[in-house]
């Protein structure tokens, strides 16, 4: 329906407004509510039919964003749409708010970070929506009637308003870190042990990098430092909302970093491949010289189309907020000189060939049984 | 009134994320089976008393009307006082800051059209893509409808739709209990017109969860209940005598496996033995079904899923897909009278075949091989009908089949 599609807009287009303001106070969200004239959205000489439909596909829309996995900001933003549009309807009696049992306990707990958080508006709102009972307590969240639509339609979840996909933090975790390097200890001594001569340490271990998870471990505290900054601008910090902000961006610093530092060591090694003998010609790893950013971005496409076999780092999503920080990524990949590919040096060829060694049989077993 | 945290209770998959989930026998947690379309089989009761267990003593569930908030600045200064505490005691923040939440988050915050301005009058230099799409709308309509209001359909609705609302009982042993479930049932029309491929016409009964089946059985108004089988071209006057409904009683829910048989009247008959034998003959892969009663069951008792198709089979042979598309608790603003439960809220508008003589009143008798009637079959309202065949006398004229008609629109 059109009217669905409108409201869809407009909701997002007040919460991405409220998330750039960087703030949780209701205040902050008046401002906007009043700017944007969000109340007339109910205005128009609709009959009561048409008001009931509108007002409960309007109250769903904006109850989409108070579950997550959207971030804390946008939801405590859809927990005041919902306050805002629940009491400037204009149905009589009021149209209600359907809660799930599933998504009940979630709420509560929502309910509780807010007030730990000391977010006593955000949390005084939710207590008036409860006094006022504007809540349905359902089975589920929509009316289900067994409709065969010939298309089920997926409700997309906004990409922006949720927290950016970090699969480097994903992959690097402090687990598999500490795994790794119990592996490794653990590796070194059992060569210790078989080892013939006793007073020389076996030979092979000169193969494997001792200091490789302190560097891991830096690498990817750069990244999540990079992504720290490739944010906007630091917020301006209010006493009441203060210390969890705060707590939560270091988080996602930390986090950020680590992510990008893994990002750097990938491309790094990846920007360097080994001449592939003569019987392996035909499959010779040929690396894309173009800089980073795009060529994260062609990894997708290539991934897709399967043709080259290039080994690439693996693609972060280009967002509409990478594109305006392309500047800042250009200079530091400069700075690290990872889009030119390198000469290789006595230990540097030696690292990164240890790493690719490590890593491209991986890459190649992979797309043989791919292709 | 204190929010305790029960984020720690245990029950599992509430991420909210809608992934198939296997049926568990005792898992009585709504989820999707199928996302988007229904949800694997759970208990009702258990279902109402998971709610109720986390609602219980904080006012969600009363059914008396809630007290409105202090405004700022009006009212008494001990109602906002007291009120003022209560906020500090559920908060935990201090007095000062509860009275300053009462100002900065009162609703006079939310107003965004000034005094004097009409709320139906779309502002102009609006952004809002909802209010272009409206003004748009409001356009064509006044440049194409002559009188734009709501037509018979439209109030019919909506007048169905909001009938009940709030409406409270004489009797108070009537009214309904807090905590009580109010299941929404769609129940489809027999017919099978290929008109209806996309959208098959439905009523929509609300109805308690403490009501047995048969309640619901009584409820529902199908037209093959009032056929009269029998040809009366001889004896007009003797056709009013025995609808069906009188003479085949028997009926069938079949819900998760389990046939419940209307058995309240000594002629009903097991409907689904038939199916049951069949079933069994051969390894047919369907489970065991199971037969009870109807009149011994509530909707309490059921295992149900949400959203998924049932039948209710009446009359030996006419069937409608039945499908349970909400259950909640009940609202202060429902309709707290139990005796006008189950209550339908939407009906499919029928148009109602008229006379084809005078065009005006509803068809009660149809006729076939008709020397008199341009057509075959053709529809006549009493008046019409007896004019037409009959003399002064009452003597038939001419040859003709003729058979009460009853309209599928008589229920509007």
């Amino acid at each position: 329906m059109e009217a669905a599609a409108g409201l869809k807009d407009d909701c997002e287009a007040l919460l991405s407004r409220f998330q750039e303001m960087d703030s949780v106070r209701f205040e902050d969200f008046t401002e906007l509510w009043r700017s944007m004239k969000f109340g007339t959205i109910f205005c128009g000489r609709m009959r009561n039919l048409e008001k009931n439909t509108f007002t409960k596909e309007a109250l769903t829309s904006a109850w989409r964003y108070f579950l997550p996995p959207y971030t804390f900001q946008i939801r405590v933003g859809a927990l005041y749409l919902l306050y805002g549009l629940y009491n400037t309807q204009l149905c009589q009696p009021k149209q209600k708010i359907r809660v799930a049992l599933k998504d009940w306990d979630e709420i509560l707990k929502f309910q509780q970070d807010l007030i730990n958080a000391q977010h006593f508006d955000a949390a005084y709102i939710f207590r008036r929506l409860r006094l006022d009972r504007a809540f349905h307590f359902t089975a589920m969240p929509k009316l289900l009637s067994y409709r065969m639509k010939k298309k089920i339609q997926r409700t997309e979840i906004t990409e922006e308003f949720k927290d950016p996909n970090d699969r480097v933090m994903k992959l690097i975790t402090s687990d598999v870190l500490e795994e790794m390097m119990n592996v490794h200890d653990h590796y070194q001594r059992m060569k210790h042990v078989i080892s013939a001569d006793k007073s020389n340490p076996e030979k092979s271990l000169n193969l494997i990098k001792d200091d490789f998870f302190d560097n891991i471990k830096n690498i990817v505290l750069e990244h999540q430092q990079w992504h720290k900054d490739r944010k906007n601008p630091p917020l301006k910090l209010k006493v009441k909302g203060g210390e969890e902000k705060s707590e939560r961006n270091s988080q996602q610093s930390e986090r950020c970093e680590r992510a990008e530092s893994l990002a750097k060591i990938k491309s790094k090694a990846f920007s360097v491949v080994v001449q592939a003998s003569k019987s392996r010609r035909h499959r010779q790893v040929k690396v894309d010289f173009s800089d980073s950013e795009s060529s994260q971005v062609q990894t997708k496409t290539t991934r897709k189309r399967r043709n080259k076999e290039t080994l690439k780092p693996a693609g972060r999503k280009v967002s509409s907020r990478d594109r305006g920080d392309m500047q800042n990524l250009h200079k530091e990949d400069n700075s690290l000189s990872l889009s030119m590919p390198v000469v290789a040096e006595e230990d540097e060829e030696n690292e990164s060939f240890s790493e690719t060694e490590f890593t491209a049989p991986k890459r190649r077993r992979k797309q043989r049984t791919k292709s | 009134m204190a929010e305790d945290s029960r984020g720690d209770s245990a029950c599992g998959g509430m991420d909210g994320r809608q992934d198939p989930v296997p049926s568990s026998g005792g898992f009585n947690f709504p989820e999707y089976e199928l996302p988007e379309l229904n949800t694997h089989a759970f208990h009702v009761a258990a279902f109402g008393e998971l709610w109720r267990g986390r609602l219980r003593g904080e006012g969600d569930l009363s059914l008396k009307e809630p007290l409105a908030p202090a405004l700022p600045g009006a009212g008494g200064v001990s109602d906002s006082g007291s009120e003022d505490a209560a906020v500090a005691r559920d908060l935990g923040c201090s007095l000062e800051t509860a009275a300053e939440l009462r100002a900065v988050c009162g609703l006079d915050k939310l107003k965004c059209l000034e005094e004097g301005e009409d709320p139906e009058v779309i502002p102009e230099n609006t952004d809002l893509v909802t209010l272009g799409v409206r003004k748009r709308l409001l356009k064509h309509r006044e440049e194409t409808l002559t009188i734009d209001r709501a037509c018979r359909q439209e109030t019919f609705a909506y007048e169905m739709e909001s009938h009940a609302i709030g409406k409270k009982p004489e009797n108070s042993a009537d009214m309904i209990e807090e905590g009580e479930l109010i299941l929404s049932v769609n129940i489809f029309y027999p017919v099978i017109f290929h008109k209806h491929k996309e959208h098959k016409p439905y009523q929509t009964v609300l109805v308690l969860g403490s009501q047995k089946l048969t309640e619901l059985r009584d409820s529902i108004c199908c037209v093959s209940d009032l056929q009269i089988g029998g040809e009366f071209s001889n004896a007009p006057d003797q056709a009013p005598e025995n609808i069906s409904k009188d003479l085949y009683k028997s009926a069938f829910f079949y819900f998760e496996g389990t046939f419940y048989n209307d058995k309240r009247y000594p002629e009903c008959r097991d409907l689904s033995r038939t199916i049951i034998e069949w079933s069994e003959s051969h390894d047919r892969g369907y489970g065991k079904f199971q037969t009870a009663k109807m009149e011994d069951f509530t909707f309490n008792d059921l295992y149900i899923k949400v959203g998924f198709p049932y039948l209710y089979c009446h009359q030996g042979d006419c069937e409608h897909v039945v499908v349970i598309t909400d259950i909640r608790l009940v609202h202060h603003d429902d309709c707290l009278d139990k005796t006008l439960y189950p209550l339908l809220i939407k009906k499919h508008w029928l148009w109602t075949r008229k006379c084809f003589v005078c065009k005006m009143f509803t068809a009660r008798w149809v006729t076939n091989n008709d020397s008199f009637a341009p057509q075959d079959p053709c529809f006549f309202c009493d008046v019409c009908f007896r004019m037409l065949h009959y003399d002064a006398e009452g003597n038939k004229l001419g040859e003709f089949l003729a058979y009460p008609y009853v309209d599928p629109g008589t229920f509007n």
